[in-house]
């Protein structure tokens, strides 16, 4: 049917054309070289692993700039949650009261009865630390009238923990945003959550 | 269930692959890892969310909100506890159309257009739905088959010389966009006529809701189901809100899904044969559902 070869030959194009970027630290900014012994250098922090972001795909129309608006908006709220939820803090610790930032409150709602898999809440009494490995987000964007209305954030996170529960655990799944009082807000989730 | 089932494994393929080491050096660090799971959907400000999806008869060039309306199915969602429910009204239902009188239920969106439907449904049932969606049949035989039809289960062999001569086999089918929208209109040779009719249109759209479950994690699934009833869809719900919907029926159980059709004894109005629905039948299932979308018993 013409109406969707036309639809698969867009989809085509804009999956062709999307963008990956990264959120964090700046890219252009490389780091300063420093002289330092073998010692040194083992004891020094992980460099903090930047988010990739990218669109898998748009439907409808949507103006190059307002992607990247967009692909840098939902990066950031992402972010905000696993920064909250698993990256941020300090460890040990069994309380995680502010979660969920960039959460509708319908859905922290539900988010807060979901803790043991949203947050770090069952591992963070027995570590010491924590260092993202992974941390990728991939955006399927529903645009009409040329604005983005809704976002499905494909998300893979990994991260490394120290202590007596080392692990390496990945948070997989699908966060669901759509734009309220002019900031994106997941409204719903669909996550798992697993650890080695 | 199979849906779930399938669910359930691809979420434990995909978490392994990621945690599980390449290395087939030393096969004791590979382990079978635990993975957990939640999902949640909030829609607006209450748990529990209504639909009334109306299938209109309009013919090519009429205004689909301005025809009868052929199939009527009060659908609620509960996002809290992921139980759904549909209640369903034979459209020959004699009933209270709020500024018209007494008529058939199917002419309300004739004479008032969707919100006429949603009050005379509110009459009836008791429940004002959120939304109002309209769509005909061929634009419903198109969305059916953008998602790839469907899967229900038919508990009696049934034909129609018009829509469907061969028949429905007896047992779990598989349609396509014209057999869904036949098995839904077909009421020639249903010993329980409208009622069962009205029942093959639940089977319908439990099937409907299998193949959303199904598909959900497919990205772009719900985007393309989205902008395919933006396109074949009369609504008063923003894309947003279709979005959120969508999202609220993919996470709903189908072991939570209960579905009634509202009785009635056959009568005549004039010459024209009509439904006396069970009012009280009616509203104890409008009260049942109204905040848990859950129906105990018929």
């Amino acid at each position: 049917m013409p109406r969707r070869c036309a639809g698969l030959a867009l989809a085509v194009v804009l999956a062709l054309t999307g963008t990956a970027c990264t959120s964090g630290s700046d890219p252009s900014a490389s780091p300063e070289r420093i002289s330092r012994n073998d010692a040194q250098a083992s004891l020094a922090a992980h460099p903090p692993v930047p988010t990739t972001a990218r669109i898998h795909r748009v439907h409808g129309r949507l103006p190059d700039a307002r992607r990247k608006a967009v692909r840098l908006q939902v990066g950031k709220v992402v972010d905000r949650w696993w920064d909250a939820a698993y990256l941020g803090g300090t460890y040990p610790r069994s309380s995680f009261p502010s979660a969920f930032p960039g959460f509708t409150a319908g859905a922290e709602k539900r988010a807060r009865s979901d803790k043991a898999l949203l947050t770090n809440q069952t591992r963070g009494p027995h570590i010491d630390s924590v260092s993202a490995t992974r941390k990728v987000v991939s955006l399927d964007i529903l645009a009409t009238g040329k604005q983005a209305r809704t976002v499905t954030a494909h998300v893979v996170l990994r991260f490394d923990s120290s202590g007596d529960r080392a692990a390496t655990t990945t948070v997989r799944g699908r966060l669901f945003l759509i734009r309220k009082r002019g900031a994106w807000r997941i409204f719903g989730y669909d996550v798992a959550k697993g650890s080695k | 269930m199979k849906g779930l089932r399938a669910l359930a494994l691809a979420a434990v393929l995909a978490v392994t692959a990621v945690v599980v080491p390449q290395s087939t050096v030393q096969p004791t660090d590979v382990s079978l890892v635990k993975i957990r799971h939640a999902q949640g959907v909030a829609v607006g400000g209450s748990d529990v969310v209504w639909i009334l999806a109306i299938g209109s008869d309009a013919r090519p060039g009429q205004d689909m909100r301005r025809a009868r309306g052929d199939a009527l199915q009060l659908v609620g969602i509960n996002t809290r506890t992921g139980s759904a429910t549909a209640i369903g009204v034979p459209r020959d239902s004699w009933v209270s159309i709020p500024g018209h009188g007494r008529e058939k239920i199917n002419a309300a969106l004739y004479f008032a257009g969707p919100q006429g439907m949603a009050g005379a449904m509110r009459n009836l049932i008791g429940i004002e739905p959120d939304y109002v969606m309209v769509t005909r049949f061929p634009f419903f035989e198109d969305m059916v088959d953008d998602i790839g039809g469907i899967t229900v289960t038919n508990p009696r062999r049934f034909s129609d010389p018009n829509l469907k001569k061969e028949g429905f086999a007896k047992g779990r089918i598989h349609l396509d966009g014209y057999n869904s929208m036949a098995f839904s209109r077909i009421r020639y040779g249903l010993a329980g006529g409208d009622f069962d009719r009205s029942a093959n249109q639940q089977r319908t759209l439990r099937g409907i809701h299998a193949r959303i479950r199904s598909q959900a994690s497919r990205p772009g699934f719900i985007e393309r189901g989205v902008m395919t009833v933006l396109e074949h869809m009369a609504t008063n719900a923003s894309p947003a809100e279709l979005f959120e919907l969508a999202q609220a029926v993919a996470q709903v159980d189908p072991r939570k899904i209960t579905t009634c059709v509202v009785r009635g004894r056959i009568g005549f109005v004039g010459a024209a044969s009509v439904v006396f629905p069970d009012v009280a039948q009616a509203r104890r299932l409008g009260r049942e559902a109204r905040t848990d979308a859950a129906l105990r018993h018929c």
